[in-house]
């Protein structure tokens, strides 16, 4: 097997059994009180919030990484135009598939098309 | 034991997620198969959304196997985005109990947020198992994941077309997601704190390297004000 065939079986396993092993969390632990620990409780609560504003903040890392601040690159304008429209239009609509794909559509015109 | 109206109303219930699960999927299994350099790109997708079943780390999957993360990174940033997942359980605790060990474990597998709205909602047709409907839609829901990230990197690898910025459905995944949680303002400040602390370690931290101090940092700062963010929390529901 080569290393990119071990890695990637590593990797199902890592992910696949830590997910797996939260979701069986509460079955593994409490299954006679039914109640969690306060501070897993507490944690599990706001630390999805918490969570996703990092991930977005690590995904315009990203994009702004691969596309430096520049004229040829618009000013990282393609980032905050597709961004916004997918705050504003989830805000507006509540329809996350509809969001998504205008955010994405209108990103891959930006960055294809008018700032190559 | 699935009865044609167990199986229908399963379906019918499971549409919204059909359309999401297999457009999402689609996205994450393009973008899996431009980063990751591998002969059977189909396969490992295939393989990966089946044992997870996660959208958010699906996306993930994809920058690991191509930068090759430390695994014990991947483990805590599985545990970061995926935390919840230990949480909907407590609800479904009594009405998992007494059922067959193998039908438990298949629905605790794929106890993705989608499913478990449907199973909390629990529309199942007067006179019927509420666990068969259970275990049909989660079985449904299931394969629309599998199916969509796979079509998706056999796509991708077979008909290369011009994919630059499909990255950008990761972004807008999150983006949707918070922008959800942000309509509670009880999810504000948790979620300006993770913003924050971010951005904070990006001044110390190139992107790849970004995610874990983040992390530690968020997590020290959401113990740290438990006390105030639980006050916060309890006076804005």
């Amino acid at each position: 097997m080569n290393t990119q065939t071990v890695y990637l079986i590593s990797l199902t396993a890592v992910t696949a059994g830590v997910t797996i092993l939260l979701r069986a969390f509460p079955f593994l632990t409490f299954g006679r009180t039914g109640k969690p620990p306060e501070i897993i409780r507490y944690l599990g609560e706001v630390i999805s919030p918490a969570a996703m504003a990092m991930l977005t903040v690590y995904c315009f890392c990203l994009h702004f990484q691969a596309r430096p601040l520049s004229a040829a690159h618009g000013w990282n304008l393609p980032e905050i135009a597709a961004g916004l429209l997918v705050v504003g239009l989830h805000w507006w609509k509540r329809n996350s598939l509809l969001s998504i794909i205008s955010g994405v559509v209108l990103y891959m015109v930006l960055i294809q098309k008018i700032f190559p | 034991m699935f009865t044609r109206k167990v199986l229908k109303s399963a379906w019918l219930s499971t549409i919204p997620v059909l359309m999401g699960y297999v457009t999402m999927g689609f996205a994450a299994g393009i973008l899996f198969a431009g980063r990751v350099q591998t002969p059977a790109v189909g396969f490992w997708a295939f393989l990966t959304s089946f044992t997870s079943i996660s959208g958010a780390l699906q996306f993930l999957l994809s920058e690991w196997a191509e930068k090759h993360a430390p695994l014990l990174d991947v483990a805590l940033l599985t545990v970061c985005v995926n935390l919840r997942y230990g949480m909907y359980g407590f609800s479904l605790l009594e009405r998992f109990q007494g059922i067959p060990w193998w039908k438990k474990c298949y629905l605790i597998w794929t106890l993705t947020d989608e499913t478990y709205a449907l199973e909390v909602e629990n529309k199942t047709p007067p006179g019927e198992s509420s666990l068969s409907y259970c275990l049909a839609m989660a079985g449904l829901d299931h394969s629309y994941w599998v199916a969509g990230v796979t079509a998706g990197a056999l796509a991708g690898s077979s008909f290369p077309f011009d994919n630059r910025g499909i990255d950008f459905a990761m972004t807008a995944l999150f983006l949707v997601i918070l922008t959800d949680q942000c309509r509670e303002a009880r999810n504000r400040l948790p979620a300006a704190i993770g913003l924050t602390a971010t951005v904070f370690c990006r001044f110390f931290f190139p992107p790849d390297k970004l995610l874990i101090p983040a992390m530690i940092l968020m997590l020290a700062l959401l113990l740290a004000g438990r006390k105030k963010i639980e006050r916060k929390r309890e006076a804005r529901p």
